[in-house]
């Protein structure tokens, strides 16, 4: 400021002054009243906000810029009233302009004294909010209406605010989340990490999900658990860098992953069926490609049945695979030495002229391994190298037992 | 750490050693050392090492069964790797370890079998 000094002016003069800036103050009506409630005074700004002339206002009652219903209720009364009694009211409601139209408005109403301590009147100061209410309503209610539960987190880690879903998601009122730290929401064992992770994001703020390649957990009011998944983001504000977190429940889609795993394993399942055809002899008929997966699958398969069944020999039979490659007959030769491994005998059959061409030509070695053309051939040998097994464990047994001190 | 002991039976002309938990190479030596020595004394024709007990099963632990096999037949027993577990075998398999020269079998009577076997035709039965 570079007036001079307000002692040195003419009182009038600084009245006119005061005069002209209460009138330059935009977007505020300021009314003084009498101590009836009547209109006395009558800013410019009122009479943009209002629409009413100054002419044509004073001495009309305050009640005059309510609505009929707030003014049947006797709220200009007891407004004026809450403001005798404490020298100060400020409310917030709908008043009414001249030609009709409702807008949302703040009132600050206070008790002017004269000097010797009189009351002499009100002073009211009425804003139109109706802007920022309705970008605090849409807020609010993009926050209410948003699927996720959100989650709104100081720079300290306290809840600043919920929305209804975090409220359903959780289990809490949202009057015992606010102020309370995030990790309430946490699962217990991750509290402490959850601690760390938080300071790292506040360092380097940027939106992007929760802790990729992680399986997170929500913990809820009863203390069950649930997956969930997060997305976090920067807010900044003037209370310094807020953190929004939409969570969402993923229970029901891990379970249809789960059960997407559970269908593939059980196709899987169909598609490499081993069978005990004999005592001690398990076959496997391969039918369709064999890629790495299904090969994988099948191996694993083949080996728990041959700890199972006690197996001594397997049957692969491949008559229902179209085409031998290079790749196949690893797969195939790798089951097999995985089988050897385990104290198994395989035996290949099904292998038909031009297999077995291909085989050749593909310079596919097959070691030691047994092939029959037949299924029928090679359960015959099957049946054999069996009879033969127990042949020489009988004779082992008999040998053992007949060493031992009678 | 106590080491662990792994008790060496004799059942007849064969003996049986039952490799358990996981295996450093203090405890290899070791159960070299004491095999080793066991079927010189004993002149045993044939071992069964029974490793279903195993729980890692690697690289390392495949060319110790390896070496163990070996140092048996140099001294003149056969030997049998029995109770190798479906996951095992895979890894085995899938980390390429060449062990298509050792016998082995599902359990031990059927290893006891094999020994037999090998007993009666020599190196070429299996």
């Amino acid at each position: 400021m570079t007036a001079s000094p307000v002692g040195e002016r003419d009182p009038g003069t600084r009245l006119r002054e005061l005069e002209a800036m209460l009138d330059a103050i935009a977007g505020y009506a300021l009314i003084k009243l009498d101590l009836d409630g009547a209109v006395a005074d009558w800013s410019r700004g009122a009479e943009r906000l209002l629409g009413h002339p100054a002419g044509e206002i004073v001495g009309r009652p305050f009640a005059t810029f309510y609505t009929e219903e707030d003014a049947a209720a006797g709220l200009p009364a007891s407004d004026l009233a809450a403001a005798r009694e404490t020298g100060r009211a400020e409310t917030e409601g709908w008043r009414v302009r001249k030609d009709g139209e409702r807008f949302r408005a703040a009132t600050v109403i206070a008790l002017i004294h004269d000097d010797d301590g009189t009351a002499t009147g009100y002073a009211a100061a009425i804003r139109d909010v109706t802007e920022s209410r309705r970008a605090e309503a849409m807020f609010r209610g993009l926050l209410e209406s948003a699927p996720d539960a959100v989650v709104i987190v100081e720079s300290d880690g306290r809840i600043m605010l919920v929305n209804r879903q975090t409220e359903l998601m959780f289990g809490y009122d949202r009057d015992e989340l606010i102020g309370q730290p995030v990790e309430v929401l946490v699962p217990e064992r991750f509290r402490a990490r959850h601690g760390a992770y938080r300071g790292g994001f506040i360092a380097s703020p940027q939106t992007r999900p929760m802790g990729t390649g992680l399986e997170l957990y929500g913990r809820r009011r009863d203390g069950s658990e649930f997956p969930v998944e997060i997305s976090l983001g920067p807010l900044e504000s003037d209370r310094g860098t807020l953190v929004s977190a939409a969570i969402r429940d993923i229970t029901e889609r891990r379970e249809q992953e789960l059960r997407l795993q559970r269908q593939r394993d059980e196709i899987l399942e169909l598609s490499t069926p081993v069978i005990q055809v004999w005592d001690k002899v398990l076959a496997l008929p391969i039918i369709g490609t064999l890629d790495s997966l299904r090969a994988a699958r099948l191996t694993e398969s083949l080996l728990e049945k041959i700890a199972e069944n006690q197996a001594e020999v397997i049957i692969l039979d491949i008559s229902g695979v179209p085409t031998i490659d290079t790749q196949v007959a690893q797969h195939l030769l790798k089951t097999v030495q995985a089988a050897t491994l385990m104290g198994a005998a395989s035996i290949l059959s099904g292998v038909r002229p031009e297999t077995a061409q291909a085989m050749v030509h593909l310079g596919i070695d097959i070691g030691r391994l047994r092939s029959r053309n037949k299924l029928r051939d090679a359960l015959q040998l099957a049946l054999r190298i069996v009879a033969d097994r127990a042949g020489s464990s009988q004779e082992a047994a008999r040998t053992v037992m007949g060493e031992w001190p009678a | 750490m106590t080491a662990e002991v792994f008790p060496i039976m004799r059942i007849g002309d064969t003996l049986l050693i039952s490799l358990q938990g996981e295996l450093d190479d203090a405890t290899v030596l070791r159960i070299e050392d004491r095999l080793a020595n066991e079927v010189a004394r004993t002149g045993a024709t044939g071992t069964l090492i029974d490793v279903s007990g195993l729980t890692i099963v690697d690289s390392f632990i495949a060319r110790v069964l390896t070496r163990v096999v070996g140092m048996i037949r140099l001294l003149g027993s056969h030997a049998v790797i029995v109770g190798i577990q479906p996951a095992v075998a895979i890894t085995l398999v899938e980390l390429g370890v060449p062990m298509g020269h050792l016998h082995t079998a599902l359990n031990a009577e059927q290893g006891m079998a094999l020994l037999r076997r090998l007993r009666d035709h020599g190196d070429r039965a299996d």
